[in-house]
């Protein structure tokens, strides 16, 4: 999918090679932000014997289609945010939006490392980006000493990068799936080939979730994970630990 | 208290029904002020319950919803009452006509500064081909408390019907001092995404919500509620059966939740949580409808 340049700021006037880079960069696992701390409930899912490693693929397909589908659909509402240089964003509505998104996870654990991911995520960004939308942002979580999530942080910095909005929705389902997989490797036996694979096939499958997710709207958007949840719930319980979440 | 008549669209005879119940407190504890009532739905009258709250069924006199009924449920509760509703029998989702709209039943719920309301409900039953939704709006004052509950079965396991129904859509907003802290949107589809998966019911059939609720107590507080709840719901938890987690909420409470193989043992199991989680906030006992006990 081609990246498009957007106008903005003069910090902001890119060209499509520099945004592809920049989003591969902020979607790579190794951006300092800690995502490979967190399993989101898959710990407890494993340990119950649950999830095993033939039912991983088929696992995060329904993962895609239901948790993928929420983050995308704030994801792009965040983006949106993030036009024409800062000037149509919203302290208010970035606050509703995360505040939205907070409500909607319910579980504890899963929901703080979601909202460690953000703030680090757009720490992250400003410190080798310094541009408007992201400053307001950041300026507006912490004046409200409210969370910031990681589907919005990204969505948002993609917006004001000048990345093009399918591309930053993709590489956010991306970065997300591959995570999961990563901290499937530390709990199944999964090799480096089988995990290869499974990422390569679930392509379709982020695809079909990003198309979704343009027209749904963070009001209409549904999520049905309950067992995911109740790894995440239960996660506390565990008398040995791997994960923060 | 009014009885009206539904509103019938003339093309289709599809019901537009509302039931309004306001609740408010004298000397003599939490009485029902007023009612509107539209058939299907019904309420005879509060019973008073030795705690000083109102005790009301909602009785649906045609059994359950029919394709394309659109009910309306509100319930006020003012300053300082206490109301426990609960259901007289599950809720059925009636299969419906091809051509039927979707069936929708929309709550919305206000509860006044200090007030309580338990709303326990038996489970939603949604029959082969039903297509539903519910929206829950429920807004919560200062110091205000809630206990809301819902069950959704698979289907008719009697009759072998188990995910056959088109879809299933609950969702749920619960506002403490106007700002979220509760918002859940699930829909099934069981023909469109499989309900099996492991990130979904995977061996389980049955989903069950209990939202626990007060507005006031520091975030501390319900660290410890969700550390003291888990014991309980750890004691529930049969893999294979039933599993049940806890969680707290971004503020103001908690959530449960259960995934369960059958459905008999939910009630049960509600009933504990509920009962732990009344003496952890309120410090009495609640007093469940007699088919808990």
């Amino acid at each position: 999918m081609p990246l498009q340049p957007k106008l903005g700021g003069p910090e902001l006037v890119e060209s499509a090679p520099l945004a592809l880079l920049r989003l591969l960069q902020l979607a790579d696992s190794a951006l300092p932000i800690g995502a490979l701390a967190h399993s989101f409930g898959l710990e407890t899912l494993v340990d119950a014997e649950l999830l095993t490693l033939p039912a991983l693929p088929e696992f995060l397909h329904g993962y895609l289609e239901e948790a993928g589908m929420l983050d995308a659909v704030f994801c792009r509402e965040a983006f949106r945010l993030a036009g024409g240089n800062g000037e149509t964003f919203s302290a208010e509505r970035w606050l509703e939006i995360n505040d939205r998104l907070g409500a909607i996870r319910p579980a504890r654990e899963s929901r703080a490392g979601s909202a460690a991911l953000g703030q680090n995520f757009l720490t992250a960004v400003l410190g080798v980006a310094d541009c408007r939308p992201l400053r307001q942002a950041a300026e507006a979580v912490r004046h409200a000493r409210r969370p910031v999530y990681h589907s919005t942080a990204f969505g948002l910095a993609a917006g004001a990068l000048g990345i093009e909005q399918e591309s930053a929705v993709l590489a956010f389902l991306h970065q997300g799936t591959a995570s999961l997989i990563s901290a499937c490797q530390r709990l199944l036996p999964i090799g480096q080939t089988d995990a290869t694979r499974i990422l390569w096939k679930l392509k379709p499958s982020m695809i079909a979730t990003a198309a979704r997710s343009r027209h749904c709207g963070i009001g209409e958007v549904s999520s049905f994970v309950p067992l995911l949840e109740w790894g995440a719930m239960e996660h506390p319980a565990l008398t040995t630990r791997l994960f923060i979440s | 208290m009014q009885n009206e008549l539904p509103i019938a669209d003339s093309r289709v005879g599809h019901l537009q029904a509302t039931l309004r119940l306001a609740f408010e407190q004298s000397a003599g504890g939490t009485f029902l002020s007023a009612s509107q009532q539209e058939p299907p739905l019904r309420v005879v009258r509060a019973f008073p319950l030795e705690d000083g709250a109102a005790l009301v069924h909602l009785h649906n006199v045609s059994g359950g919803l029919l394709g394309g009924d659109s009910i309306n449920l509100e319930m006020r509760l003012g300053r300082g009452t206490r109301a426990q509703v609960t259901t007289t029998g599950a809720t059925r989702l009636y299969r419906p006509r091809a051509e039927a709209p979707v069936t929708s039943q929309t709550n919305r719920v206000i509860v006044a500064e200090d007030a309580l309301l338990e709303y326990v409900p038996d489970a939603i039953i949604p029959f082969a081909c039903a297509r539903f939704r519910q929206r829950t709006t429920i807004e919560l004052a200062a110091g205000a408390g809630l206990f809301w509950w819902e069950v959704l079965a698979p289907g008719r396991e009697a009759y072998g019907e188990l995910f056959a129904y088109h879809s299933v859509e609950l969702a749920m907003e619960v506002l403490a001092l106007n700002r979220p802290i509760l918002c859940e949107r699930v829909r099934l589809e069981p023909k469109t995404y499989a309900l099996e998966s492991l990130a979904r019911l995977g061996p389980y059939r049955y989903w069950t919500t209990f939202c626990i609720c007060r507005v006031g107590p520091e975030t501390a507080f319900w660290l410890e509620a969700e550390q003291r709840l888990r014991a309980v719901t750890w004691e529930l938890n049969r893999p294979g059966e039933a599993l049940w987690g806890v969680s707290a909420l971004l503020a103001h409470g908690l959530v449960v939740r259960c995934v369960a193989r059958e459905g008999h043992s939910i009630l049960s199991g509600l009933r504990e949580v509920w009962r732990a989680a009344k003496l952890l906030i309120y410090d009495r006992e609640p007093i469940p409808p007699r088919k808990l006990n």
